[in-house]
């Protein structure tokens, strides 16, 4: 109990539904991009403003809440059509730039998150040790 | 986030299928052989069909080959003065095998990237354990 109090507080959570969301975005830009010749593929993604939207009033809930009473575990994003790109004659509105750049983003997303909850564990770490 | 490995996998096995298509167009450019009866039998253009899914169970996330199809557009005659008659060639044109091998070959790298960029996310996950 006090363990789970100490872990579902501060930006744990929202870090732990970052780390979600972006491996399964990852997950899609892969799909995209190896589809990328594919004629009729209908590329998708998951929106990041929505996601971030979501993350940000769910962030301000639990300000105004008990520490660790919000749950962020429902905080996702919903798969949409990748709507970028000129429509080709196979039926494909592709581009390679925005899908590569995406990944770059996503993995930068993915990694910045992963070294915040690293400093998150490290600190509760530190709590318990009593010493630095 | 390790099936990310396994579509960019699919995707390097179905760009090096439509790389070694082409790469077999190309050396048969002019291949003619005849039968015994002596009528001309150019060979004919091949060229990969390409779908969404994994190989073996389509409803996996991934790309495969389909089908790989002959090209039914006509031969290209050429004068042979040794028969003196116009002779069917192969309808291979190598500027349209190149243009396209060319395409294969960036979304290979493509994928390649993909496939390092999954590593690296999946080696930065584990290292929160350490």
């Amino acid at each position: 109990m006090f363990i789970d109090r100490l872990l579902n507080q501060g930006a744990t959570p929202m870090l732990e539904q970052t780390l979600q969301f972006t491996a399964a975005r990852h997950k899609l830009i892969a799909e995209d991009v190896v589809n990328i010749s594919t004629p009729g593929y209908q590329q998708r993604d998951l929106s990041l403003p929505k996601f971030q939207k979501m993350l940000a009033e769910r962030a301000k809930a639990a300000d105004r809440s008990a520490p660790g009473s919000v749950d962020f575990s429902d905080v996702t994003a919903e798969v949409q059509k990748r709507n970028s790109g000129i429509l080709f004659h196979d039926g494909q509105s592709r581009s390679m730039e925005e899908l590569m750049s995406d990944q770059a983003k996503n993995a930068l997303m993915h990694n910045l998150a992963i070294e915040l909850l690293r400093h998150q564990f490290q600190q509760i770490q530190m709590a318990l040790k009593g010493q630095p | 986030m390790f099936d990310a490995l396994d579509i960019g996998a699919s995707g390097l096995t179905a760009q090096r299928t439509r790389l070694d298509i082409m790469a077999q167009n190309i050396a048969n450019a002019n291949l003619v052989t005849y039968d015994s009866s002596g009528k001309p039998n150019p060979y004919r253009r091949r060229f990969a069909v390409i779908a969404a899914g994994q190989s073996g169970d389509p409803s996996r996330p991934g790309v495969h080959v389909k089908e790989i199809k002959q090209d039914m557009s006509p031969f290209i005659p050429k004068w042979d003065e040794d028969r003196h008659e116009y002779v069917m060639y192969p309808n291979v044109d190598p500027t349209i095998e190149f243009t396209n091998s060319i395409e294969a070959q960036r979304a290979y790298e493509a994928n390649v990237t993909m496939m390092e960029v999954s590593k690296a996310m999946i080696n930065a996950s584990l290292r929160l354990l350490a």
